[in-house]
């Protein structure tokens, strides 16, 4: 009788754990699915917006917008709008952008001129900012009669994919007091910073990705990131 | 604003003679790149100073520029030829 | 002393500045009549650009755009741009650059004709003086010879 008790009391707990192996195994099958589901989506966007991008890419529409931009300095520069001048203006820009149109967007690959150019201006208070910081601390560091400085040179692989984040970023670093750019290898930074502090500010990496946000670089990769946990979560919940 | 301007624009011409020093007796070739370029900055500030102080800006913007440019065009031939010559 | 690399924030930042130099220049080429500047400042700035091109893009990116016959073809047409305006002067019975007999073939008043003449030799002098910048830099850094020849006789 005890015996028989005891055997079926094993034999439940056999088959409930069964049963939960089965379901854990159904529950990271469907879990691992959905994640290279979701990857393939993201992986099918991303290649939608890069070819939208090369088919948009074309030459002519480099020029026009070279066009523009050089139209727009040349009234700047100008000031004076009389139908003479502007249609000066308008040959000059023409024949400029005629040569030179391969040059301003030579390696521009992903996204939209007019919101890279929002997320700049959106950027450059930010980085007034830092500016402004790391000049009080440079000159403490110059004042303290101690001058406690740790000068070093440090190198550290950056995330960006194209040369004009490269130089938008090398050149933010450059215009921080204190930190300098002294050449970027194959990705490779290697910057001269003139304290600790300095240092590990440049560390965190914050404005690493703020450029990749402004130049719309390596944010896919986030928000796939997030997309795939959620949907993890979601389903062991 | 005319005395102002008059002290800024003295300032920065013994900032370029403090960098002149480094110029004449800048050990290397490299502290001499740096340094003109540093006097170039310098004067293009002190050209558009000149330029609120005779009220004709836009000029002295134009020529400021040009200023900049042919700095900044000089600075990296120089850079370019040290490179090529090792 | 200095090994030499891919300098690619000197590469990209010309890249981007180019086209505007070479637009400053023209604009300080047009503009000769009321600010500072004319055809042989404008002109040394458009040379300048090149330079800047030439000496960050290397030797094949400035043939493909600007060789060196089309820097000699161009400074022929900025002396005959400036010789023809003045000789223009002449036929039309003035001395030689004497702009303001202009007036007979442009139907416009001699002021405005001597301001139109103006600027059709500070253009003259522009391509002139950009083309003889360009191609005395050319000479220089080469050292007369072009490196396709070089590369045939190897």
């Amino acid at each position: 009788m005890e015996v028989t008790l005891l055997v079926q009391a094993a034999d439940d707990a056999y088959r409930i754990l069964e049963n939960a192996r089965g379901q854990a195994v159904e529950l990271l099958n469907t879990a691992t699915k959905l994640t290279s589901d979701t990857r393939w989506m993201e992986e099918k966007k991303i290649e939608a917006v890069l070819m939208g991008a090369q088919k948009k890419k074309s030459s002519l529409q480099n020029f026009v917008v070279t066009f523009l931009m050089l139209f727009a300095f040349w009234a700047l520069l100008s000031g004076k709008f009389d139908s003479f001048h502007l249609s000066l203006g308008v040959v000059c820009s023409f024949v400029v952008a005629l040569l030179g149109h391969d040059l301003l967007f030579a390696n521009v690959r992903v996204g939209d001129i007019r919101v890279i150019v929002q997320r700049f201006l959106a950027y450059l208070p930010w980085h007034v900012y830092q500016i402004v910081v790391a000049n009080f601390h440079v000159a403490y560091l110059a004042l303290s009669p101690k001058m406690p400085i740790s000068p070093k040179i440090m190198r550290f692989k950056t995330k960006l994919e194209s040369d004009i984040s490269w130089v938008t970023l090398a050149n933010s670093i450059t215009l921080t007091p204190g930190t300098i750019t002294i050449d970027i290898e194959e990705g490779e930074f290697v910057v001269h910073a003139l304290s600790e502090k300095l240092a590990d500010d440049l560390n965190t990496g914050e404005m690493e990705d703020r450029i990749a946000h402004v130049f719309m670089e390596a944010d896919h990769i986030y928000i796939q990131d997030v997309l795939d946990v959620a949907r993890i979560f979601a389903e062991f919940r | 604003m005319n005395n102002f301007l008059i002290v800024i624009t003295l300032a920065l011409c013994l900032l370029v003679f403090v960098v002149l020093y480094r110029v004449v007796f800048g050990p290397g070739v490299f502290n001499r790149i740096a340094a003109i370029s540093a006097i170039g900055t310098k004067t293009l500030v002190i050209l558009i100073i000149f330029g609120y102080f005779y009220n004709r800006v836009e000029m002295f913007i134009d020529i400021s520029l040009v200023y900049a440019l042919l700095n900044f065009i000089g600075c990296v031939a120089a850079a370019k030829y040290l490179e090529t010559e090792g | 002393m200095i090994i030499r690399g891919e300098d690619i924030i000197i590469k990209t930042i010309s890249r981007v500045l180019v086209p505007f130099i070479q637009l400053y220049a023209l604009y300080v080429i047009m503009h000769g009549h009321y600010s500072p500047g004319g055809g042989f400042q404008g002109g040394v700035i458009l040379g300048a650009s090149m330079v800047l091109l030439f000496i960050t893009h290397g030797y094949a990116e400035v043939n493909r755009k600007f060789s060196e016959n089309i820097a000699v073809l161009f400074s022929s047409i900025g002396v005959l741009i400036y010789s023809g305006i003045g000789f223009l002067c002449l036929l039309l019975l003035g001395n030689y650059l004497d702009y303001s007999k202009l007036y007979k073939i442009l139907s416009v008043d001699p002021a405005h004709a001597r301001s139109l003449g103006i600027l059709g030799v500070e253009i003259g002098v522009g391509f002139a003086v950009m083309a003889v910048m360009f191609s005395i830099f050319f000479d220089i850094s080469t050292g007369g010879v072009s490196p396709d020849d070089e590369e045939e006789a190897e």
